[in-house]
């Protein structure tokens, strides 16, 4: 029926044939931070995690922080002073307070609670440092396979001062709820975030932008009914907005300015007028404290790498000049927010 | 004399050059063959695994495959299926069917996913969810399902269980993938645990990311938390076959295969033979972004109640077949 012998000899030449057009091995995970030959200095200290550890660029020098904990999505104060960042256990998170070198740590959400155990994540400080938004799932209805329940995450806001925290919006259900958020530099009444839905016919996955004022609850969104818009992060001094939009296969890196404050939807959607800075498989977008420039993850053979894209925001909102590659087949989290402060 | 007698004895008790020449060539040969078969061994026992044979009432391919050298499509319906250990391993659910059509002549790959739960007529069992066809006859009655329903000529199957697409993504250093909606299912299957009945918490952040082959398999499988549910499944495992195919394109085929086979015995099963598997894997690697062609019926069904109580997708068939011949022009049954 079968010819193993000539099958054997055609299999071994189209192998080779094979072989012979490979473009290049894809890079496997090194287990450890590595450093291009020719190394990029960081200003400030800019926070990273590889395999849940937390890791700081400063200069040409890398420092490894929190030795055994399981960090995800570090953030920084403005001041460059305390840390907050979410720390993993098997099937829960707590959002964590600590000093800069992961001292002094203060957990200030619960790993669970009448519901059940509980996910936190993606903390973002106020410019004063005095509130805190985050996301969990706390307060979803107990869920079982035989009657399952929406769980999603919403974005909540921690109260330094009181130490209690409340939930600021509501997420569309069934959708695995919203995400990223921060507070806009130098107006932290006004958060922004991304709403996760589905929108035309048949439904699909949908990624909106939504600001929304934290005093009155008023929300509008930024992007069109159906973009894929998401990971928004502020220059420092709040007027401009960098974020990912994923179109056509990639999920390229967008900035644009953003109006002072929106009594009702606006029109164009913002989005509609960014400026593509990037293309690639590019993520978890921050900004430098000087606004000189954004850095963010981006797929390179294989593997995420951290890149500081230098940027003019005087005249022409623009890239100055080409990304300058952090580390270089080192496997970062993708999934985790990068910080940068002074 | 002796000289020479002496010289005689001495060629005498060993091989001439031309013998050493044939025995340098006969252990060559004997290295090489060894060698290949090493090579190849992993990858034959893997291709050996079959369904069993059609059983009775099932009817047989419609096409045979079409010959190598011919630019004619070839069909592969790709299985997925739950095998953890609360199932008999002789009626698993296909839990995924996807046809993936290969149009050599005009360079271009199509993804066909298949709802589980459509409403189909299974040859010699009735109407039922299509998902049924491979629980009660293996991927013989999958594919003769399939090929009635639709009218595609199915040429080969290939089906997969949990653990070996895990092994597929960890064997290739991952994949990278754009998660469409945060993943979050605090009744996500604990697919490996001793009695497969368990439950664990899921949560994959939505955004580009690596992911290894367990937080694949938990953002293909998990539908709890996508109001899309089975659609939203079908397109995250269209996303992951796709990051499959990149992130093979780095990879060297001639060391990888055999530890590729080695890794996924008794986690696959197909019909391909290793010559159609080296081809269609070296089409497969040379396409770009645009020419793989993502479709689904979903526009094309509603949801409904059998008469025995199930929720089902009812299919409009007119609509479907205009959709499916869109896709695969003439290249159908009659």
């Amino acid at each position: 029926m079968r010819r193993p012998g000539r099958a054997l000899i055609l299999a071994a030449i189209a192998l080779l044939a094979g072989a012979c057009t490979s473009n290049g091995a894809a890079s496997h995970d090194p287990g450890k931070v590595v450093l291009p030959a020719k190394q990029t200095t960081v200003a400030g200290n800019l926070y990273a995690t590889k395999g849940r550890s937390l890791y700081r660029f400063s200069g040409t020098h890398l420092t490894p922080l929190l030795t055994g904990v399981k960090v995800k999505d570090p953030a920084v104060s403005a001041d460059g002073t305390r840390l907050a960042f979410a720390q993993l256990q098997e099937q829960s998170s707590t959002i964590v307070l600590s000093d800069v070198d992961g001292k002094a740590r203060q957990t200030i959400t619960p790993s669970s609670g009448p519901e059940g155990a509980l996910w936190a994540f993606s903390p973002s400080f106020s410019a004063d440092a005095q509130k805190l938004l985050y996301l969990t799932d706390r307060g979803k209805q107990p869920s079982s396979p035989r009657d399952l329940q929406p769980n999603d995450l919403a974005v909540w806001l921690y109260d330094a001062a009181s130490a209690r925290s409340h939930r600021i919006a509501v997420p569309v259900a069934y959708t695995g709820g919203d995400s990223d958020p921060v507070f806009r530099p130098a107006a932290s009444d006004q958060v922004v975030y991304t709403t996760y839905l589905y929108g035309g016919v048949p439904l699909q996955p949908v990624a909106r932008l939504t600001w929304m004022s934290s005093q009155t609850g008023a929300s509008v969104s930024l992007s069109p009914e159906r973009a894929r818009d998401f990971q928004p992060a502020f220059s420092p001094n709040g007027r401009f907005l960098a974020f990912i939009r994923a179109d056509s296969g990639r999920d390229d890196l967008y900035v644009m300015a953003l109006g002072a404050s929106f009594g009702r939807e606006p029109r164009p959607y913002p989005t509609e007028a960014a400026i593509l800075l990037q293309s690639g498989m590019v993520s978890q977008p921050v900004w430098a404290p000087d606004g000189s420039a954004i850095a963010f993850l981006m797929l390179t053979r294989g593997s995420f790498d951290l890149f500081v894209l230098p940027v003019a925001t005087s005249g022409t909102l623009r890239a100055s000049g080409p990304a300058q590659a952090v580390t270089h087949g080192s496997f970062l989290d993708a999934d985790s927010r990068l910080a940068w402060s002074p | 004399m002796n000289q020479t007698g002496s010289t005689a004895v001495s060629r005498g008790s060993g091989p001439s050059r031309a013998q050493w020449i044939v025995i340098s060539a006969v252990l060559l040969c004997l290295a090489l063959i060894t060698g290949a078969l090493l090579y190849a061994m992993p990858v034959l026992t893997l291709l050996g695994n079959h369904d069993a044979a059609r059983g009775r009432g099932v009817p047989a391919p419609a096409h045979a495959p079409p010959p190598l050298n011919s630019k004619e499509r070839i069909n592969i319906l790709l299985l997925g299926s739950d095998n953890d250990q609360k199932f008999p391993q002789d009626a698993l659910l296909s839990q995924t069917m996807i046809v993936l059509s290969v149009d050599p002549a005009h360079h271009q790959v199509t993804l066909l996913s298949l709802p589980r739960d459509l409403w189909v007529e299974i040859p010699g069992y009735g109407n039922a969810k299509i998902d049924l066809a491979y629980a009660r006859g293996g991927a013989p009655l999958a594919r003769a399902a399939v090929e009635k329903a639709f009218k595609i000529p199915i040429h080969y199957y290939a089906w997969i269980g949990l653990k070996g697409l895990v092994r597929v993504v960890d064997r290739l250093g991952g994949i990278d993938v754009d998660v469409l909606h945060p993943v979050l299912d605090d009744n996500y299957p604990n697919d490996f645990n001793d009695s497969g009945y368990g439950t664990e918490r899921v949560y994959l952040a939505a955004g580009p990311q690596h992911l290894d082959g367990r937080h694949a398999l938990q953002y293909v499988r998990s539908r709890h938390g996508d109001l899309l549910s089975d659609f939203g499944r079908s397109i995250r495992q269209q996303q992951v076959l796709l990051a499959l195919q990149q992130r093979a394109e780095g990879i060297d085929l001639v060391t990888a295969l055999p530890n590729f086979a080695r890794d996924l015995n008794g986690h696959v099963k197909t019909d391909l033979d290793l010559v159609r598997v080296t081809q269609l894997a070296l089409f497969i690697r040379g396409l770009r972004p645009g020419d793989v062609r993502q479709a689904f019926i979903t526009p094309y069904v509603r949801d409904a109640t059998s008469p025995d109580g199930q929720q089902i997708l009812l299919a409009d068939w007119p609509a479907v077949n205009r959709y499916v011949r869109q896709l695969f022009g003439d290249d159908l049954l009659p």
